[in-house]
Parts: C-alpha cells; structure tokens; sequence
C-alpha cells in the first residue's frame, strides 16, 4: 500500500471532532523527501515489531527499566516509523524519544523475530540502526538536542570529545592527545596501532598505559597515530553523520600514511565503529584487520607471551560491556582472563541475564540525560553488592566513568579488566583512573 | 477519535496531583503509542483510539486523586500496565487518560515467614523472580508473555499461567490487591480480610470480583503474592501421535493421572503441527506421520518428580504415542512452539512469506467439547482465509485449564495471522466477525469465549452478555454502583449498556 494512497484515505474520511486542546491528531500530515526515505527503508524493519508486539524488548532495555515510559521502549521506536508512515507523527512529534537509548543492543537480541528465527530467515530487527537514522533526521532538520550540539561542536574544534569538560580550557585538546604515554616510549607508525579512544586519552589514562605496557611486556610491536582524532563513532551515534565520516576519513588517511595494517581497539565502541562503520563508509577500501584488545590479551595469556604472576586479592564480578556482549558477541574472552588472574574469586553472572545490565555510559545518554545514566549505573552497582564483591570489572571505559560514580556510592570499585591484568603481570600503571 | 474535551485546567490539576516533571504527557507521541496492544490493530483507524492525557504515577494516593478528577470532569480513565494483553484491556475506546502505572514497579516487602511478596502493580514477573532467586521462592505466574506483562495487567485480565495446574492461576496467586475505586477510594480485596490470608468466610469474596476487571472497576495499585517455593527438579516430555484422536486421549489420561506434581498437559493438534513446519528445514525434520503432539511438565521435589516422570512415560505411551528423547522434546518442539507468533512465518494463499499479526482467539471449553470445537474453528477459520487474503490459518494447541484441577476443562486457542498491513476497513470488519463465530461456538458448545485474555475487544464484547445470561443483570448492576459516572475504560464488554437503561 503506497503512502500516497494512504494519505488521500485519510484525507477524504475525516475524523470526529478534535479532542485535546494541545494539538490535531486528525489530519494526517504529508511527509517531506527524507522522512518518506526514512520509512521506506525502515517499514518492513518496523512491522516486523509492530505487527508482532511481542514486547519482550522492554524489561532488557536499561532506559526502560529506569523511565518507565512506553515512549523510551523499542517498541515504540518501531511503532512511531509506522505512525509517521501513516502521517500522524512527524520527525518533531517523536525526537525526544529517541534521544532514550544508550544503542546497546539488548532489544535486538532479545526479540523473539532475532531470537526464534532470526538464524534461518536471515532476519535481525534492527533498533539501534532506527535510532541513528532518527537522530540523524534530527540533526538535518535542526532538531538535534542542546547538549549534543555542543558536544559534537567542540569535538570538531578540538578534533576529539571534550571529555574533561565543555567549559573552560581542559587540556583535552590535540596537543595533549599523547599525553596519557608520558615515558612509555612508544613509537608513531608501524604495522600495527593502538587507537586510544578520547575517553582513555584524557580521563581514564590508567586504561591505555596499562594497554600499552601489557603489549610491551608481551613484546608486541605497536604504534601511535602521526595525528590521532576522535573515531567519529559518538558523532555517528547521536545522529551527526557527516562530522562523523570526515573524522573517520581522517583516521583512515593517517592509517594509510604511515602503512598501518592492524588497528588495535581498546575500547568496544572503537570495536563497533572500526567493524561496522568504517567498512559502510569506505567499502572495499577499508581493508584493515581490527583487533579488539580484550581477544588480544586473552591469547596472549593463553599463549604464555603474558606471565600473570602477582596475585590479586579481590574479589570481583564482571559487568558485560554492551557493544561487546550484546553488540559483538565477545564475552569468553573476559572470562577466561579474569579466570587467569591468580588470587582473584571471580563470582560470575551469565551474559544473558546482563542483556539487561548497562552502564546507561553509550549512545550520548550521559551527554543529554546524566540522571538517567546515573540510574543505570546505580542499579548495575546494587546487582553487584548482592554478589558481596569488593570490585566490579569492566572492559569498557566509557562504562568505568558512570559505574565509579555509583560505585563509590555502593562501596564497590570499579576497574578496567586490562588494568587488573596489568597489576597481575607486576606492571606499574601510572596514569589515573578519575579526573 | 475521542469526543472529550480536556481542558487546560485539568492538565493543571493532574500536574499539581502528579508534582513531577514528565509525567503529565500530552504530546502526540506518548499518545500513539499507547492507543493498542500487541493483538490486531485497525491501524487505519489508529487516531479513534487513542487517549487524550497520559499519566504516570507513583502512589495509589495519586491515582485515587486522578480517578477523583476525572468523575469530577466525567472524563474516561483507562488503565495501562504492560499493554501487553490480546484483548485490547488497556485500549481506550473513549480517549481520556490513560493512567500507566509502570512506574509503580517497587518490591515493598519479601515476607519469608509468611511466603508472601508485596509488589507494585507495574513490576513484571520474570524481573520479580530474579530478585526472589536468592531467598529460594518463586511467584509463578507464568504466561507466555512471562518476560513482557505486568503484575498490573495480570489482575487487570485474570490471566492464566502456563504452570496453573500444578500452582495456580493469577486469580489464585494473587493473595489480595489494593484498588482504587471508579470513584477514587483506596480499598483492599482478599478474600476476606487480611493481607496474607488465603481463605476467609467473613464478607464477600470482593477479590474475585475485581479479579479480570479489565479496568472496568478501578486501577490496581499494589499487590500481595503468593511465594512458592522454587522447585527441586522439573520434568517435561513431549509425546508424537499419527493423529489427533490419540493424542487427545492422552492429554486426558494425563491429565486426571492424579499427579499432583503435573504443571500442566498441552497439545498441538494436527493445522498446528504444520504451522510449526513451516520452516522444518531450519530444525529437525519430524517423520511425516506426525500429526499431533501432547506434552506433560512436572514440578516438585526431587522425589516426588522422579517418580511421576515415570507415570507421565508410561501414561503418554500408552496409547502409542512415541517419546521423541529429551533432546528433541526439549531443543525442538518447545523451541518451535516460542516461534508461534513470530510475524516471518505468516503466509499468503501461494504460500510466499508475509508479516504476519498475531490473533489468538482463545476459550475455555468442557474437555469432551474440543474435538467438535476445534473442527468449527478451522471450519470458520478456512472461510475466511479463502475469501480474504490476509488471514492465515496457525492451527491450535489446548492446554489444561483448572486450577490444581487438570482433569476437566480445557484452554483451548487458535492462533491465526492477520496481514495488518493490508487491512482497510471491509477486512477489519471480517476479523471481527471472524473473531464473533469463533467466540460463539465455545459458548454454544458450554464454555466460555475466553479462559485467559478477556472478552473486551470488538467480537468477543458483544457476546459477554449471552454469555454471562441472566447474570449479566448483576453485572451491570455492579458497574453502575461502582462507577456512576461510567468513567472506568468505558466502552468495554458491552457495559456502557448498564447506563443506557438508566438514561432512558
């Protein structure tokens, strides 16, 4: 069924009388180019949820545990693509919706279309990719929220996220984008280069010496970027597209300059952008392997090219970051270096019961809705302190920054897994973990 | 589209009553998106159902406020939990506010002395459980939308576990809810009084009046449930049949077996067993003989389960049903029956893949009815899908229906798809008159049109009062004295009828 046949139905059969005072639900309105790209595209995506309303989505979904508000759920990112098919909702009527998601995928996983029979129909709803577009609409249409505006402003200025702050003068620009490797002497170039997310570069450095030393200690050759940006991915995640792909343009270039082939994520989200983004903006000519840290270190323990030899004493419990467990479907790797640690009791809770866990640290959540993403940690660290750990682990700094706030609250500390497995091999990390 | 005016001035009041940023919601989004529920949805009529305010509180205090509001202005109120019902329970027919109590979702008390957990009508079960794993107890409500309804919405319908043979139903699981009145009084239901008692003589049995009150007589606030404890060992085993007939006198010899352990006895008949073939090459391909499936689960105590295991093996073979080994049972007919309602395997008349709603019209019926209901069904069901092509037949299951009584009554559903996308008015009206023959035939053969999901919605709410006879008159004698104004989700089971005489 066409939308315009759609539309002049409606149009002809107009409806009773106008009901609230706020606004017209009667008359359908006509879409514009890019909303009638935008459901085209996403229709079949849509009814497959709409048609379906299984629902099971929502008690996953970290913002929806916290708000409690259908409008946050997947199901209703879905619905409102059908509704604006329809012409009862436009691209103003639902922004603020999907501003409600971190992008951590547990609905996808967790929908029986994906669960029951995704394998054999080749079939996968897709929410996060509906989120982005939607933002992506937003930020065309001047529609983008304040507090990403500013953001993705300053992270173009400064040629990467303002993390320690967008007021003031924060040493958070491309002079001190090396900072964190103070004495590490690590070489620019190579075969193979670590990107160190904005995140670790300037707030959590403890993360990226710890990554760099482990690596050394192994001895694995790596470098630096000549001039590291942002990925770009948080830009892509809120909706600024463009800004998105000239950053990774960017990267690329420099890549290319200095022969790199191997890029090293040390973060998830690096992971996600470098594994899925890159590859749909450059197509074939991306053509580098991505290594993610986490695979790395779990086979070089394996290996023996990594002694763990100091035991720690903690025991701890393991929260699945997002964009590996739900998003890249990385979650033995962890386990089987937490599991190496010596001393360590690691009490463990399966990756299926933490498709509902969240740190509420992705998809620009913090940067609009700091509460909520509060929440969310707050309700990750309370799932901790029924474990009685004195130690949550991550592997996902972007996660450590909200999960430190709560755990300090909870009496839990946070750490890196790769910092615990620093410490185990007797490193020195230096650096800091908290601004 | 509703015919209510709210006016400004109420948005105010509710504002003033709710104090919190965000939860007075009037703009469009929040009202489309609670204007249906997973059933088929007349989406060409999307704009007639939705509501005007939607509110989200926190207290009982505030919606007994709300309720107090809306009889002053005579504005409908209709309760919304999870919205996940197949009945439209928590479709507003009349606009007005939609109170979604979601956010009602704290566990207040784990009473382990007294095996009693008191929730907010907002929680969801699976997400109960996991906080109760710890202190060994489970609340086993368990329908099929385990991961998804609410507690809220569980009472709202007086839904029906998949376990209730063996634990009960919500009606029994719930020990007494707090609700708030079509008028605004805050009142508490049991069976008489007392929060954790499960028996009384004194009074009215007032809880299960309002038990399945479909938000006709008021909004559920809190809830006082049963806590069981989690079981030792679990048993299921799935038996195949070269026909229905078999299979049906299996279900029964399991069914009054006197097991006291059984969960529950379920079978697929034969429009089933093809349904969930159609995409046989992507599991484990089942020999051609098979026609229907009947399985049998049990919970208890280690001893209790090890022996009754042994009679549910020699009960479900000993007609000639072939136990088809743990793996099979459990890996493939289980996993198929997750995929019932999945929209990929709708088919149009040439068989080519079309999403697919899900319409699951269910019934309790006397066991001896179910063949005979059962071949009305299909009969029903192959009209219409020759005439329209956007319905598609899913075949049917039956399920014990009693509570800790299997032997008698049966649930018995057809599952049948509905090409949403392509409906426009003349096939909206045949589903409901599809849904209307399908209601009828279980009340003329003794039972009832629905055992779990509510006769509220168009089809079924036209037949509540044939169905309920000369006890319709109580009904509505009830709903008149409980809502004077009628404001309580008007609309729903033929009950604006309770006013209509008033009137004239």
């Amino acid at each position: 069924m066409s939308n315009e046949h759609e539309h002049n139905e409606s149009a002809t059969a107009p409806t009773a009388a106008t009901a609230a005072t706020t606004v017209d639900l009667g008359t359908p309105q006509f879409l514009g180019e890019v909303e009638q790209a935008f459901v085209e595209k996403w229709h079949e995506n849509a009814t497959g949820c709409f048609s379906s309303g299984h629902k099971f989505c929502r008690e996953v979904c970290p913002v929806t545990q916290v708000t409690r508000n259908e409008n946050h759920t997947p199901t209703a990112f879905h619905a409102n693509v059908i509704a604006m098919e329809k012409g009862h909702l436009t691209v103003e009527d639902v922004a603020d919706d999907y501003v409600h998601c971190t992008q951590c995928g547990g609905c996808e996983v967790r929908c029986p279309n994906t669960l029951m029979v995704g394998d054999f129909y080749r079939a996968r709803t897709e929410t996060v990719k509906v989120v982005r577009a939607m933002r992506a609409m937003l930020v065309d249409k001047g529609l983008d929220r304040e507090g990403w505006k500013v953001w993705n402003r300053l992270t173009n200025e400064l040629k990467n996220e303002p993390v320690l702050g967008v007021e003031g003068d924060s040493p958070n620009a491309q002079a001190q984008v090396r900072d964190w490797a103070e004495g590490l002497d690590i070489p620019i170039g190579g075969d193979t280069i670590m990107f160190v997310d904005c995140e670790a570069a300037y707030y959590r450095t403890s993360v990226p010496r710890a990554t760099a030393q482990i690596l050394q200690a192994a001895g694995y050759e790596f470098g630096l970027m000549n001039e590291q940006w942002c990925c770009g991915g948080p830009a892509g995640e809120m909706g600024y597209v463009e800004q998105s792909m000239a950053f990774a343009r960017h990267n690329v270039d420099d890549w290319r300059k200095s022969g790199v082939k191997r890029i090293i994520a040390i973060e998830p989200h690096d992971y996600v952008h470098f594994t899925e983004d890159y590859p749909a903006y450059f197509g074939e000519e991306f053509d580098f392997e991505v290594v993610q840290i986490i695979d790395l270190v779990a086979e070089l323990i394996r290996d023996g090219r990594l002694k763990l030899t100091e035991p720690i004493d903690r025991v701890v419990t393991y929260h699945d970051p997002c964009r590996l467990n739900k998003r890249k479907g990385i979650h033995e790797a962890p386990r089987e270096i937490l599991r190496s640690i010596p001393g360590l009791t690691f009490k463990d809770v399966d990756r299926v019961t933490q498709w509902s866990y969240c740190s509420g640290g992705g998809g620009g959540l913090p940067i609009e809705k700091p509460e909520i993403t509060a929440e969310i940690s707050r309700r990750r660290l309370e799932k901790a302190s029924e474990l009685e750990v004195d130690t949550l682990v991550s592997a996902c700094v972007w996660s450590e920054r909200p999960l430190t706030a709560a755990g300090d609250e909870a009496g839990i500390e946070v750490k890196d897994i790769i910092e615990l497995v620093a410490e185990s091999a007797g490193i020195e990390i230096g650096g800091r973990t908290r601004a | 589209m509703s015919t209510i005016s709210i006016e400004d001035e109420v948005i105010d009041r509710l504002n003033a009553i709710l104090g919190e940023d965000g939860a007075v919601l009037t703009n469009k989004s929040s009202r489309f998106n609670r204007a249906r529920v997973p059933a088929p949805f007349p989406v060409h009529r999307w704009e007639e159902f939705i509501p005007d305010i939607v509110v989200l509180p926190r207290t009982a205090e505030q919606v007994s406020q709300i309720v107090k509001l809306a009889n002053e202005y005579k504005i409908p109120v209709v309760p919304r939990a999870g919205g996940t019902g197949l009945a439209d329970g928590a479709v507003p027919m009349k606009g007005g506010i939609v109170v979604d109590i979601k956010r009602m979702d704290q566990i207040k008390e784990i009473d382990l002395v007294n095996n009693t957990v008191t929730v907010g009508p907002g929680i969801n079960m699976q997400t109960l459980n996991r906080s109760l794993k710890k202190h060994g107890v489970i609340y086993p409500d368990d329908p099929a939308s385990y991961a998804c309804a609410l507690v809220g919405g569980r009472i709202g319908t007086s839904g029906l576990s998949l376990l209730g043979a063996r634990y009960g139903h919500t009606r029994d699981l719930v020990i007494s809810f707090e609700i708030v009145t079509p008028t605004g009084e805050i009142i508490e239901v049991g069976e008489g009084g007392g929060r954790k008692v499960r028996k009384s003589s004194t009074g009215y049995h007032l809880k299960q009046l309002f038990m399945g009150h479909q938000g006709t007589l008021g909004i559920v606030t809190e809830a006082t449930l049963e806590l069981v404890p989690r079981a030792e060992a679990e048993f299921a085993a799935f038996f195949l049949f070269e026909d229905y007939e078999t299979a049906y006198k299996t279900f029964a010899l399991i069914a009054k077996s006197g097991l006291a352990t059984l969960g529950g006895v379920m079978m697929f008949d034969p429009e089933k067993v093809d349904y969930l073939r159609r995409d046989d090459e992507a599991y484990i391909i089942q020999p051609d003989w098979v026609k229907a499936v009947c399985a049998a689960s049990l919970f208890g105590t280690k001893i209790e389960v090890e022996v009754g295991a042994k009679k549910v093996m020699e009960l479900g073979r000993s007609l000639g049903g072939r136990y088809i080994g743990d793996e099979i049972a459990a890996g493939d007919w289980a996993a198929r029956h997750d995929r019932y309602a999945n929209p990929l395997h709708g088919r149009d008349k040439d068989g080519k893949v079309v999403p697919m709603s899900w319409h699951c019209e269910d019934a309790a019926v006397p066991y001896s009815e179910v063949p005979e209901v059962l071949r009305k069904w299909h009969e029903i069901a192959k009209r219409y899908v020759d005439q329209y092509d956007i319905f598609d037949d899913w075949g049917a299951f039956q399920y014990t229906n009693g509570a800790h009584k299997p032997w008698a009554d049966v649930l018995v559903e057809i599952d049948m798809g509905l090409w949403e996308d392509r409906m426009d008015e003349e096939s909206w009206q045949a589903f409901v008159s599809l849904k209307r023959e399908i209601a009828q035939v279980a009340i003329d053969h003794g039972g009832s049109m629905s055992s779990c999901h509510g006769a509220t919605r168009a089809g079924d709410a036209e037949l509540v009062p044939t169905e309920m006879g000369a006890s319709w008159e109580v009904m509505k004698t009830i709903k008149r004295a409980l809502d004077p104004n009628n404001i309580m989700n008007p609309g729903k089971q033929s009950l604006d009828e309770a006013y209509e005489e008033v009137t004239a």
